[in-house]
């Protein structure tokens, strides 16, 4: 009986042993400096190309989840919750030669992407849902990118418990991509708070953690650098790949 | 046995040398050999920590209960306590300390699907998770690429591939390793079983394990929507890619029998410094 727990013992120790060896490989920056090249080469391969698979209505979830981040708590976002976002203005700025603020109306005049496309969380679970709203590549026309803007930026509502904005970001391609949009409606109503209205973007050809919820500014940058931690994307800034096509 | 096709071929040397040690496994064999076993390892490890993410198996397109496969997790017990479930076709099992409920990875225990000492990294990290499958990935594939490119230069490929004739000699190969035959049956460089299961690890189960893993990706379900269409969709792609690894971590370990049981340090040695002393009725290894 002895002998048995000894082995056990010795048995736990050395996994312990292990845990600790591979969890401080994975602290090291110069390790992950290495490892974390294969994202260009995901991107520079797979890219953004093809059309994202279209489904019908019966292939809807319907019972749409929310993944936590259920609707903010941001004081001006609750004040326009309030007016049922009669208030709500999107201003699209930075690096544009028209610089224009919207507000529903004029968003849902130009709305003419009407889609069933199915929604990859990074996690590993996906939903099927219609969507419905602009096409990003339209609203760029309209407020005409300079020719130094790279990237696409937008801001959400949204907060963490420790107060980080959440944002992301999209190349001038992915955002011009036909299927990629400012969604205001979900399965055929508007977006409700929990899962990212009035506006969220949604880019099916990308895991779904690029789609940002709550929009609430959007900025064409040359470089992502000097926004918050400088990687892109709230998400971004903790470790996940700014290219999320994979 | 018989000779071979390729006169350059230090491994094919008559079965009447036992003894002699032969120059068995090339540099770009050994090389991409040890390579690929970092790889899959890491591969393995880092899967079971991306699966954590999500521990739910399904045989569909878009996530659904329905046609749930596999379902690991956690319950409270009558007495209070946190149990680990495993759930297969609807029957569940407890699991407790491996699956659903165990090592947290960080010295102390917590409500996960596979257990820390099994996830790279150790601890709960989706994103550095899949950093490492990504990167191992790609170093698999240039070394698969690699290694099956020097093999076809080589013209030992070939030798490797199973073919018709070889099918009627595999059950008589089999008897041979259970005693039931004192001589193999007659054959090339490669016995009969070990062209199968060679045959079916790097033309069958490798490109299915690639395949179904890239079926998960959004970005190329849009440059290649039928393959996705093919595996069953999304969820289904994902219960394969689990199944496929499930079955490489099988051949692993008959591999690795293999080795230990067929003389493990000469097999090591022909390997790591590629020479390896000859015993009765062989050329080859495992």
């Amino acid at each position: 009986m002895k002998r048995r727990l000894f082995v056990a013992s010795s048995l736990a120790a050395a996994l312990a042993g292990c845990d600790r060896v591979v969890n401080s490989i994975n602290d090291s920056s110069a390790v992950h400096k290495v490892i974390d090249s294969a994202e260009k080469l995901n991107h520079v391969v797979i890219g953004t190309h093809g059309m994202a698979k279209l489904y019908r209505d019966s292939d809807i979830t319907w019972d749409f989840p929310t993944n936590g981040l259920a609707t903010p708590s941001d004081a001006t976002y609750r004040a326009l919750m309030d007016t049922r976002f009669a208030s709500y203005r999107l201003p699209v700025g930075g690096l544009v030669e028209q610089p224009a603020t919207f507000n529903l109306a004029q968003l849902r005049a130009l709305t003419t992407i009407n889609q069933v496309t199915r929604h990859d969380c990074v996690e590993g679970w996906s939903v099927i849902g219609r969507w419905a709203g602009v096409p990003l590549g339209s609203i760029l026309k309209l407020v005409r990118p300079k020719p130094e803007a790279r990237y696409v930026v937008f801001y959400s509502y949204d907060r963490d418990d420790d107060g980080s904005q959440f944002y992301g970001s999209l190349d001038l391609v992915q955002a011009a991509h036909p299927q990629t949009q400012l969604a205001l409606d979900l399965n055929g109503k508007p977006i409700d708070p929990d899962h990212g209205g009035p506006v969220r973007l949604r880019i099916p050809t990308q895991l779904a953690y690029k789609s940002t919820k709550w929009v609430r500014r959007i900025e064409l940058v040359s470089s992502f650098a000097s926004i918050f931690q400088g990687k892109g994307g709230y998400w971004e800034d903790r470790g996940y790949e700014w290219y999320a096509g994979i | 046995m018989e000779g071979t096709a390729n006169p350059r071929d230090l491994t094919a040397v008559p079965a009447e040398a036992p003894g002699r040690v032969v120059y068995r496994h090339t540099v770009v064999t050994r090389l991409t050999h040890w390579l690929m076993f970092v790889s899959l390892a890491v591969l393995l490890m880092s899967g079971l920590q991306i699966f954590n993410a999500s521990p739910n198996l399904d045989a569909s397109d878009k996530s659904d209960p329905a046609h749930r496969v596999l379902a690991i997790g956690d319950v409270q017990n009558s007495a209070g306590a946190t149990v680990g479930t495993t759930e297969i076709f609807g029957h569940t099992f407890t699991t407790t300390g491996v699956l659903g409920y165990g090592d947290d990875g960080q010295g102390g225990q917590s409500a996960r699907a596979f257990p820390g000492w099994l996830t790279f990294p150790a601890y709960q990290d989706l994103a550095s998770g899949r950093r490492w499958h990504f990167f191992f990935a790609w170093v698999f594939v240039f070394c698969g690429a690699a290694y099956l490119l020097s093999s076809a230069l080589r013209k030992d490929l070939a030798l490797l591939i199973l073919r018709p004739s070889d099918l009627p000699k595999m059950w008589p190969m089999q008897a041979y390793y259970f005693k039931l035959r004192k001589e193999p049956p007659n054959h090339g460089k490669y016995n009969p079983l070990q062209k199968a299961g060679y045959t079916g690890l790097l033309f069958i189960l490798t490109p299915f394990v690639i395949v179904t893993g890239l079926a998960l990706a959004p970005g190329i379900d849009a440059i290649a929507g039928p393959l996705t269409v093919l595996l069953g969709g999304r969820q289904f792609a994902r219960s394969w890619h689990f199944l496929s690894m499930l079955l490489l971590t099988g051949f692993f370990f008959g591999h690795v029998f293999l080795v230990a049981s067929t003389g493990v340090i000469n097999n090591m040695r022909s390997m790591t410094l590629g020479t390896y002393r000859l015993g009765k009725h062989e050329g080859t290894g495992p």
